[in-house]
Order: C-alpha cells, then structure tokens, then sequence
C-alpha cells in the first residue's frame, strides 16, 4: 500500500517551508518517528518525522524549494499492508498536533508553536475505494457533490465534506444536505429556543455590520499583542489647567486628547513600524510619511473613528478645533467619508466614559491602537518619598506580523515620557 | 440443489434481474412459461416499435420529393404486412436468442413453465421442486378486459402483431403511449383509424403540453379521437358506444394493464390487484420481492429493469429503498415524444417556484436539414438554483434526445450545466443548450 505523506500544518499561521536538508533517499527504509526532512520555516528550522514504517518510493522536491502546506513531501510504499487494513488506515483520522512552548528572543513575550508531531499526518488518498463509511473527506480532495447539492450547501452554511453522500459513489445529493441539516443543531440556536420570548431582536445597523466586519477582519488577519503602561501626568495637567481658558477664549477646549494626539504622532515618527501597514502580497511593509491618527469616538450607532489628518503639522490650537468638529459631527453622523479615509494610526480614549484598561482591537490595516484610561489619583514613589499622583493607564495592541514587543515598549516609553514631562514635546 | 434466487418472469425486469444476480455470484434460476424476454421482447416494445418504423419509412418515402429525390410514384409503393411483420419477428428473435446466450453465459438456470410460489422458500414448476433463499415475482401484466362486447371479438397488440391482415378500419381503445402510437400507424399506412380514449387526456402521465400536440397533429391527419368515451356492444362490424356509432373491422384493445400474480400457497398482500410492495420492493414476505408490472409502480421496461436490478442489489446487501422518479417516458410517434422528471402540472402541485425554458425545431439547422421543423424542447427548472426537474422534447430523435436530460437530472444539474455544455453543431442536441440559455438569458439562435 502507497502513502504519500505532505507537508503538515505546524501552526502558527506558516503556509510554507524551505527544504534545507533531506534526511532519507529514495529506496531507504524508515521507521516511524524518524526525522525525513528538515525544513526551514520563517518560525523555526525543524526536523518532520515520518508517519510510518516503510520504505521511501519518491522523494517530492529537491534541497532548496519552497514548498507550501499540503504539498506532498515524500510517497511511502507500506509492506504488508494490504486490502482493508490498508484501506483503515487510509481512513485514520489525523491526529492533533501537541505543542510545545517556546521563548521568543529578546523579548519577554511567551508563545507557542504547533509541532508536527508523530501523529500530526494527513491520511492517504481513497482511490478505489468506492464504499466509504466515514464520512471524513482528506484535505484538498474535491466530495463528490452534484451542483444542486453544493449550492444549497452553500446557503444553509453546511460543510459539505461532513455529509454523507447516498448517490453513486457516494455522491452528496440535495436531499442528503437537507437530511444533514435536520441533524445538525448548532449550539446557538438551542440557546435561542430556550430563552424565546426573553430575548428580543435587534435588526444590525449598517454600522454595527460594519464594525462587526472590520472586527472579524483585524482579529483574524493581525495577530494582535498588547502591552500595558501606566505614565505620572501631573506636569500635564498643570499645563493644561493653565492654559485651557486662553483655548477657551478661542472658542475650543485644550482637551487630554490633543496632547495624546501630539505625543502620539511625535513618537510616531520616530518609530514608523507603529504608522505601518503590512503588504503580505507583495511581502513587504508600507511605512507611512504622514501620521494621521483616528480617534474613536462613541455615539449612539456605535463607534466611529474619524481621522484627523497630518497631526504632527498642527498647531495644538487648530488639533483642538479640528477634534471639536468632528467629535460634534460624528455624534450629529454628518461625518463624511474623507472623514474616515486614510488614517495611519489610532487612539481609543475609553479614559473619557470611565475605564481604566482595555485591549483595543486594532483598526485593521493599521499597525497598532493605543488605548487611554482614566486617570487616577494615586500613591507614586518620587525621590524615596510617596506623593500622590496622576496617573494614566495606557494599552497599546500592535500587529506582531509588523511589530515585535520591543518595538511596541520602545515606542510606548516614548509616549509616555512626552506626557510626563510635556516640555520634552517641543525639545526632543 | 438450492439457489440463491428464483425469478419467475424472463421480461425486462426478470431477465436484467437474473443476469446481474449471475454477475454478482448468486445461484441464480429463471422460469419463464413462454418466450425468454417476455411481452417486452415479444410482443410489446421491440415488435411494436418495429412495425412502427417501417410504417414512418412509409411515411418518408412518400415525402421524398422534399429532398431532390423524384421518380417514387405513390401508387407503386405499398405496405407489405407479411414482410414488415418477417423483419420484426427476425429482429425479436435475434434479440431473445441474445439473451438467452447472456443468461446462460452468467450462470442463470432456464425453467419453461409454470411457476407458483409453495412456500417462503420455495418454487413449483410442473411439478417440481425448486428450493431457493429468495424469490422474485416478475411475472408482468396482462391487457384488462373491455366491457360491453363479447372478448373474443377483442383483438389484442400480441393478437394484431400475428394476425395475417391488417385491419382497415381498426377501432382503438386505450389511453396511453401504446394507443396513441398504434393509432398514428394506422394512420401513417393510409387506415381510416379511431381512437377512443377512456379519459380526457390522451396521455394522462405526460406533461399536458405533449398531449395538446399530439393531439393537434391528430386532427390535422384527420384521425378521429373521441375522450371519455365507453363501449355499449359491437354488432356486425358495427361499434356502439356512448358517443356514437363507428363502422370497423377490428377492436384493438390498448388499454392500461393488469397484474399476472402467479399462484402462491403463501399469502402474498395484493393492492389494487397489484403485488403489494414496500420502498425496498419487498413483499409482505420478507425475501419475495415483485417487480416491473406485476407491482403496479412500474409501466416500463427501463423502469422494470431498474427495479430488477434494485433487487438483486438488496438481495447483495445493498438495502437502499427505490426512489427513482427520473425515468423517460418515450412516445414513439411521428415526430417522437420524450418526457422526464417533472411536469408543468407536478410543479404546480408541489408549490415550486419554476421557470419553463425552451427552444423550437424551426430554429435548428439540423433539423431543416432533416425537414423536421415541428416539434421543441421544453426544460423545467427551479427558479432558485436552476436545477433541472423535468424536460420534454418533440422531435424525430426525441426518445434518444432525452437520455441526456436523464444524466443531468441523475447528476441535479442547472440549466447552466446545460448550457455551458458544448454541443456539437450542426445537431438536434443544440436545442439543449438553446433551452438552458433561454432559461437565464438569450438563447443565441432566437
């Protein structure tokens, strides 16, 4: 019996590997656990044990390719395995990958990447084998479905691979996905039987989709890590008591927010991977020249994030003006879309409404968020002695595809030292 | 000895049966009190289609002139009965002798004569006992009985296909494929022929749009059809019935069947005096099974066959139940009428959304070519995925035509499988893709 073993998933997110070395040839006889190859990963450099015992009938690549996941690393011919047993095991199901944890260098940040392991194989292909009793279909091999059966499918939300197929070789037929639809009851809707009548629906807002969308997005394309910092802002505060009523006499308030817009932008240009976007098609990294930052602001829709644009070349007086505007807009929803376009770079003030921390979802394609809380009086250490003082808790989540955790803190120290000591904004 | 499997009945059910339990390795005997391949072969299907088409040969060397040819004068040519009737018979033996060969070559055990059921296990032929794990009842139908006029001056399709002479005003009574086709060759042959229909429909099973045509073309070729009508007596070439009085020669009768239920020393239930079965074919016994006519969910050969083989399945282990509602239905008229699936009035029934999409001969070249321009193919289709649920089609060729359909709908195709499927031009089978287009946007030739 042939079994053509590919090159396993092993997590985190890698689609492909370099073959660095081939540890067997073509005619070797191997054991099961024993390394085939080494691969290099943009991750890791790893050995991939075999699956079984066998002998290697051909090996697929040569030293130096690039092959992705699922592509067929080496073919195996199984002696003595013959029949149904070879069909059993054709049918094995793959088993779980465990994982193993690994320390990220230079940065204190723990991570774990899937291993392939002993049992982390795809099962062969079924050819031949017209009765299938399972109903488990090997990755990347088209179910036998006629059209019908694959539409409707497609519109109840049903994997069509799970079905069981009652036409000619196992064919998946419409009536087939209609009796598996009758089987299969998600977890939700039990829940929604049960409390019907205690729960009421709400139609989704268009923007309530769209933030739902854009959520689903960030969280599934940019692996998200956030940092946690507290910064002492008396000094701010000072200043800003002092000069609030000359802004107010102009007609705006010297509101927190622009000096943690201004601080945020000056670090920016110091730090461009956190005013980045991550070009994975072209494999490559697009830093941003103008540092437009988008403030979220909560109205009764929901939430909104205007862009103020080129936040460095703004005088505190027109940044003042310009959040009035548009915070007054967005709560009126006469934002317009260039009010939404282009920005680099966000700031989530939850501090305004009370809270205190949380982990901002990055507004996807940025690279990070930063998240402001409440400031609180509080016990600080100055000099060996204990005052009190103001103290501002900061979040800040960042696409680690783009930015790794010292990156993130370096930038984050400089925020932060801008808003504790605000002279350094115009000096440093 | 004990077999495996007794099938009583060597029709297009019984026979397919026995060769496919040969081919699968069970012992296997047939019993058969006649001829092997039953009416099918004999005296339903094979011979009938056959008279039929010498008689539409007939027809086109009469219409020769159309293409360029001259010289044929109407009144030198002439319809040899005894030679059309030679050519048929040579055809059904050469058919029955093959299979004969076929059941011999898988193994299956030929019994002439009569078989009745002794008990859950076993057969009686003439006498003799025959043992076996299974039985299946494939023993067909019969013509049922006309009322109102002594039998004997009832002529049957066997009894026309032996008789010397033709009719010349034969009266035809049936409601079905088989009447309507025997009714257009006597007429395509110059007979004065009427039919009377038992119902208001000249083929109640097909899709209302085929007997409107059909019916059409009746009256054009002046044959007079008389709808729900009933026979009083027949006196001195004279036939009485409610309608009317008509002068013939012959009562041929084509109506609807009856079940042939061999005895049985075993209570096997019988429905509407059908074999009764279940979903897997299965008597109220469980290892009887009935099949083709005999049940009474089965009017056609193919249909028979596909039970028959359903079976021989189950008997193996495959216990499936037999839902197969996509089979043809073939008209062998002139042009020919084919239907599978679903029809316009099934549709409407069943509440489903649908969408009728067709295409004329006129339109076809190939078809100009032939000098058929009546005729059409109609798709029946879901308006939501666009799966095909049924097809008729008017055309020469339409009983060959319409396998195509029966793949697709086999295979829940879309009207956009059928038309992005290329056809060859210049072909009849363009008018499919012509159709499937018609269905989502503009057929391209119309």
């Amino acid at each position: 019996m042939r079994h053509i073993f590919k090159f396993p998933d092993i997590g985190e997110g890698i689609t492909e590997g370099r073959i660095i070395k081939w540890h067997v040839k073509k005619g070797q006889k191997i054991n099961s656990g024993d390394p085939v190859v080494n691969m290099e990963t943009d991750k890791v450099v790893t050995d991939i044990p075999s699956p079984k015992d066998g002998t290697i009938v051909t090996l697929f690549g040569h030293e130096g390719d690039v092959i992705n996941v699922d592509d067929p690393l080496i073919e195996l011919e199984i002696e003595g395995v013959e029949g149904t047993k070879a069909q059993e095991i054709a049918k094995e199901e793959p088993q779980k990958a465990h994982e193993e944890t690994v320390d990220e260098k230079g940065f204190g940040v723990v991570g774990s990447i899937d291993v392939a392991g002993d049992s982390a194989l795809l099962p062969s292909t079924n050819e031949g084998i017209i009765e299938k009793d399972d109903t488990k279909t090997e990755l990347g091999q088209k179910v036998l479905a006629t059209p019908v059966a694959r539409a409707l499918a497609r519109d109840l939300g049903i994997d069509i691979n799970a079905v069981k197929g009652s036409g000619p070789a196992g064919r998946v037929m419409k009536d087939d996905i209609k009796k598996h639809k009758t089987t299969i009851q998600t977890p939700v809707s039990q829940v929604i039987e049960k409390v019907e009548g205690r729960v009421e629906y709400e139609d989704l807002s268009q923007i309530r989709k769209t933030i739902a969308q854009n959520m689903v997005i960030s969280k599934q394309t940019a692996p998200h890590m956030t940092i946690i910092d507290e910064v002492e802002i008396s000094k701010l505060i000072d200043i800003r008591n002092e000069y609030k009523i000359k802004f107010k006499e102009k007609g705006t308030n010297l509101s927190f927010l622009a000096f943690f817009m201004k601080a945020t932008a000056q670090a920016l240009s110091k730090h461009t991977a956190l005013n980045s976007e991550f070009d994975g098609e072209n494999n490559r990294i697009a830093h941003k020249k103008y540092f437009n930052i988008g403030i979220a602001v909560d109205t009764e829709d929901g939430l909104v994030v205007p862009i103020v644009k080129d936040v460095d070349k703004l005088s505190f007086l027109d940044l003042s003006l310009k959040i009035d505007d548009l915070v007054t807009r967005a709560r009126e929803r006469k934002l317009t879309l260039d009010d939404f376009k282009d920005g680099t770079f966000t700031i989530t003030n939850y501090g305004s409404i009370g809270g205190m921390y949380g982990i901002p979802v990055i507004n996807y394609p940025q690279a990070a968020i930063l998240g402001i809380g409440r400031t609180l009086r509080k016990p600080v250490v100055i000099d060996d002695s204990i005052e009190i003082g103001n103290v501002l808790p900061l979040s800040m989540s960042v696409d680690h595809r783009i930015v790794d955790g010292g990156e993130a803190v370096r930038f984050l120290n400089l925020v932060m030292q801008y808003l504790n000591d605000p002279i350094s904004l115009l000096l440093m | 000895m004990k077999y495996d499997v007794i099938i009583i009945g060597s029709g297009p059910a019984g026979y397919v049966a026995a060769i496919r339990a040969g081919q699968v390795g069970l012992k296997t005997a047939i019993v058969e009190k006649a001829e092997i391949g039953g009416m099918c072969l004999n005296w339903g299907c094979i011979p009938t289609k056959s008279i039929i088409e010498s008689a539409k040969q007939f027809e086109s060397v009469l219409n020769v002139k159309e293409f360029g040819i001259s010289g044929i004068n109407a009144k030198d040519i002439n319809f040899d009965w005894q030679k059309v009737k030679k050519r048929s018979e040579r055809i059904v033996l050469r058919l029955t002798k093959g299979v004969g060969f076929l059941l011999k070559k898988n193994g299956v055990d030929i019994i002439n004569g009569i078989a009745s059921v002794q008990s859950e296990k076993s057969v009686i032929v003439d006498k003799q006992l025959f043992e076996t794990e299974n039985i299946i009842i494939a023993t067909g139908s019969k013509p049922m009985e006309l009322g109102g006029v002594p039998q004997k001056s009832i002529t049957s399709i066997q009894g026309l296909l032996k008789s010397d002479e033709l009719p010349n005003s034969p009266v035809i009574v049936g409601c079905n494929p088989h009447a309507i086709e025997l009714v257009q060759f006597f007429n395509l042959i110059g007979k004065k022929v009427v039919l009377l229909a038992s119902e208001s429909s000249l083929i109640p099973d097909a899709d209302k749009f085929l007997s409107d045509f059909i019916h059409t073309k009746f009256k054009k070729s002046k044959i007079e059809v008389v709808f729900d009508d009933e026979i009083k007596s027949l006196k001195n070439g004279v036939l009485v019935t409610k309608s009317g009085e008509y002068e013939t020669d012959c009562l041929i009768n084509a109506t609807d069947r009856k079940a042939i239920i061999p005895e049985s020393k075993v209570k096997i239930d019988i429905q509407n005096e059908f074999v009764k079965v279940n979903k897997y074919l299965q008597t109220n016994v469980e290892n009887i099974f009935a099949v083709g006519d005999v049940n009474g969910t089965s009017k056609f050969a193919h249909t028979a066959s596909a039970q028959g083989l359903h079976v021989v399945n189950y008997i193996s282990g495959i216990k499936k139940e037999f839902s197969n509602t996509k089979f043809p239905i073939n008209i062998y008229t002139y042009p020919e009428m084919a239907q599978i699936g679903l029809t316009e009035a099934n549709v409407k029934e069943e509440g489903i959304d649908y969408k009728i999409s067709e295409f004329p001969l006129s339109a076809n070249g190939k078809a100009m070519i032939e000098g058929q321009r009546d005729g059409m193919l109609r798709l029946i289709s879901d308006k939501k995925y666009g799966e095909v649920l049924g097809v008729q089609i008017i055309a020469n060729n339409a009983t060959d035509l319409i396998a195509e359909a029966g793949v697709i709908m086999n295979l829940e195709g879309t009207v956009y499988d059928v038309a992005n499927t290329i056809h060859a031009h210049p072909t009849i089978s363009e008018i499919y893709m012509e159709s499937g287009f018609d269905a989502f946007e503009q057929p391209i030739h119309k």
